[in-house]
């Protein structure tokens, strides 16, 4: 099979859908003949034209309104954000908004659009530009919320967002543009709800998201070395969460690390920890759930600070190991 | 708040202590002062109070054990507090004050961080669910997880040794009928499996016992008499003097004054209080007798305290009878049987026997006339006392009937050579023969 970009997969998922679905459409920032701020959609201005690949002014409450106004009168928009910091600006429209309406209306109204936006640090883009705030949205029933690791998931997720009658919140990873993998040319969808078990272990779980799949992934590898099993279970979607899955694989395992690039204090990785604490699982638990997250503090501009605010390989590996030796490594 | 009770050091040469008897057991309560165990030093059986009040908590040792000084031998407290399974490590003899403080906070810790929280046994969920599902009480599973943490592998463990003793049907069968426990056999067969020669052999091994002859432990007083008499015996070169002494005008002082004696104090002076005195005032005129030896130090005492050997039941004890040579005859005698009783009836304090510089042991009561007295470290010498006995002398030319008495001094070579002994010796033959130069 050929292996395509994780950015490249995102634009054919959209292209694909865009040829046969006349209601689908793309608003953002500089989308147009620039291709966007990371280059997603370019070349689709040319094949699409400007109607549908619409350049809005730099206002992020606006196209939001727009995308939320059109998709009750029977659009299916896709709307980007140059980076997902500056949601906060589009919060309005998507949680009071967006996440209400079909449920105010009975049901009689829908809001079927998909917003896509960049997120993570690790561009030196600084505080303003690099943060992971997906249990902002994670908290408003009524949105989906989707963090793809891989091109092929992003490829099969994003097609399931687009087909979904509810707002869907597309976390795309700055650093993951640039990643490969093996992803069908045909149009394939992967279900909103099912995590994916990116590798089996037997000794420990890790779930892990977005970025940090990779990471978990590079730390297994180390690990293995020294004889530890490690299963790494990537839920790709937060909102409807896979409880099933990471409950299986941690009463399998009985140990579980949580590891995820956002701040750690009121990250997604404590409603992971407690849904275990609450689950069948808990009675598997031979160890403390152990949560890795970002550092109490805004992403630092320079490189090394960066790095350092946000897990990276030998923090999971010696997560691994404090969960799995049962003598404290460090006193 | 848990409090420690220490093995307490009651003499600068005590390093254990033997417990002999406890006279609380866990979980009762205890007042302050009241008395906890009883234990017996180098010197002496004590009981040792208790400085605070609460629950006897914890107890660490048996009796017999031989716990260090300053050892945490058990714990009081209140009745939610838990004391750890094992005693915390304990400060040592040579600590300073501060270490010791030191010493305490780190205990403290560790109970903090003891295997339960709040009463309730660590354990992972997991490890949890395994004792559920076997049956097993979590409480008596040993974590060897972080705090003491019980994990999962923990109760497997403890439920394979439960279940890992291998019996043969056969060896079952007769170890049941002799009500023989085949947990304490050691099996001989494949994987440890105790087969029917172990239960036969147990069986022997259980009828031989009967037949054997009546072994007395080490234990208590004995054992401390023991271990200092080996101590002594082996580390000091022993040099024992002997000489023969006239007490023709000791007896006639002893007459003179025990009327007047015994008015005074209702004891009678006997031969021990004049040679006592005697000796004391010999020391004076030969300090290096009256020394110590400490540490490849010889250490010139300035007090002359005289430890009087005692013979108690299945034991020797030496109460020390303070500054002979300040004390009459009268108080002389008082102090001496004073301290004679209670060594006999076990009622010596750590005071009472500390601080001789030189050791009387007398066994003039006996057939016995010399000997060679093992030196009471770490003094420099001890006078063995024999019997007096009318024995046939020569005397200026003619056969003389006297009543002679053998003085056997042992001295460590190390400290004292013998013409230094010798002469202390002699003038101590002279002063007891001449006993009026006492009085100057």
């Amino acid at each position: 099979m050929r292996e395509i970009t994780y950015l490249e997969a995102v634009r054919e998922a959209m292209s694909i859908e865009m040829r046969k679905n006349n209601d689908v459409f793309l608003m953002g920032e500089d989308i147009g003949v620039y291709g966007g701020a990371f280059g997603v959609s370019r070349g689709m201005i040319e094949e699409f034209g400007p109607e549908r690949i619409r350049n809005t002014p730099i206002s992020e409450a606006g196209i939001a309104g727009a995308a939320v106004g059109s998709a009750l009168t029977g659009m299916r928009p896709i709307m980007e954000l140059q980076f997902s910091d500056f949601i906060t600006i589009a919060l309005d429209q998507i949680v009071n908004q967006a996440a209400k309406l079909r449920y105010m209306y009975g049901g009689k109204g829908k809001v079927p659009m998909v917003v896509r936006t960049p997120s993570g640090s690790g561009t030196g883009a600084a505080a303003q530009h690099s943060q992971s705030l997906e249990a902002w949205v994670t908290h408003i029933p009524g949105l989906k919320v989707v963090q793809p690791s891989t091109a092929y998931d992003a490829k099969g997720l994003l097609k399931a967002a687009m087909d979904d009658d509810n707002p869907v919140i597309f976390y795309e990873h700055k650093l993951l543009y640039k990643t490969s993998s093996e992803v069908p040319e045909e149009e394939y969808s992967i279900p909103l709800g099912k995590a994916d078990v990116k590798r089996e272990g037997t000794d420990i779980t890790i779930v892990a998201t977005a970025i940090m799949v990779h990471k978990a992934l590079e730390a297994a590898a180390e690990l293995e070395k020294e004889g530890i099993s490690v299963e790494v279970v990537d839920p790709r979607t937060l909102v409807p969460l896979d409880t099933e899955t990471i409950i299986e694989s941690v009463a399998k395992t009985g140990h579980l690390v949580v590891v995820h690039e956002a701040v750690k204090r009121g990250g997604f990785g404590g409603e992971i920890a407690s849904m275990i604490a609450e689950s069948e699982a808990f009675d598997y638990l031979d160890a403390p759930i152990k949560r890795l997250g970002g550092v109490e503090t805004p992403i630092p501009y320079n490189p090394e600070l960066e790095k350092a605010a946000i897990p990276q390989v030998p923090d999971i590996v010696n997560a691994v190991k404090e969960t799995l030796t049962k003598k404290a490594v460090a006193k | 708040m848990l409090k420690e009770v220490f093995m307490p050091k009651l003499s600068s040469t005590m390093e254990v202590g033997t417990l002999l008897e406890w006279f609380k057991e866990e979980g009762e309560s205890v007042e302050v002062g009241e008395p906890l165990f009883e234990i017996m030093t180098d010197k002496i059986n004590i009981e040792v109070e208790s400085y605070d009040e609460g629950i006897l908590l914890k107890k660490y040792y048996d009796v017999e054990d031989e716990i260090p000084v300053n050892e945490i031998v058990a714990f009081i407290g209140e009745s939610n507090d838990k004391a750890p399974d094992t005693p915390p490590a304990a400060g040592n003899v040579e600590q300073s004050e501060e270490e010791v403080v030191a010493e305490e906070v780190v205990s403290q810790e560790e109970v903090t961080t003891s295997e339960e929280f709040n009463g309730n046994v660590r354990a992972t969920p997991a490890a949890r669910r395994v004792a559920r599902e076997n049956n097993l009480s979590i409480a008596t599973v040993q974590g060897t997880g972080e705090n003491g943490r019980i994990h999962k592998q923990d109760v497997v463990d403890e439920l394979n040794t439960k279940s890992s003793k291998l019996v043969t049907p056969l060896a079952g069968k007769i170890a049941a009928d002799q009500g023989i426990d085949t947990g304490s056999i050691q099996g001989t067969g494949a994987r440890g499996k105790v087969v029917k020669q172990d239960v036969l052999g147990q069986q022997t091994s259980s009828v031989q016992e009967t037949v054997e002859l009546e072994r007395i432990k080490l234990k208590g007083l004995r054992k401390a008499v023991a271990d200092k008499m080996l101590q002594s015996a082996s580390s000091i070169p022993h040099v024992t003097l002997t000489t023969d002494v006239d007490m023709s005008k000791a007896i006639e002082v002893r007459k003179a004054l025990l009327p007047t004696i015994e008015a005074q104090t209702g004891y009678r002076v006997s031969y021990t209080e004049i040679i006592m005195k005697a000796t004391a005032c010999v020391l004076k005129n030969h300090p290096r007798v009256n020394a110590s030896l400490i540490d490849n130090e010889i250490v010139m005492n300035q007090a002359i305290n005289l430890g009087l050997a005692v013979a108690v039941e299945d034991g020797l004890i030496v109460p020390s009878v303070p500054n002979v040579d300040k004390a009459g005859l009268a108080e002389l005698t008082t102090v001496s049987k004073e301290l004679g009783a209670k060594a006999r009836n076990n009622k010596l304090t750590p005071d009472e026997m500390r601080g001789s510089t030189f050791t009387i042991s007398n066994l003039g009561m006996y057939a016995i006339d010399g000997f060679t007295p093992i030196i009471n470290a770490p003094e420099t010498a001890i006078l063995g006392v024999g019997r007096i006995v009318e024995k046939a002398v020569v005397i200026e030319h003619v056969v003389e009937v006297r009543p002679m008495m053998v003085l056997s001094l042992s001295f460590d070579h190390r400290a004292i050579d013998g013409a230094p002994a010798a002469a202390f010796l002699t003038e101590l033959k002279e002063r007891l023969e001449n006993p009026w130069t006492l009085l100057v």
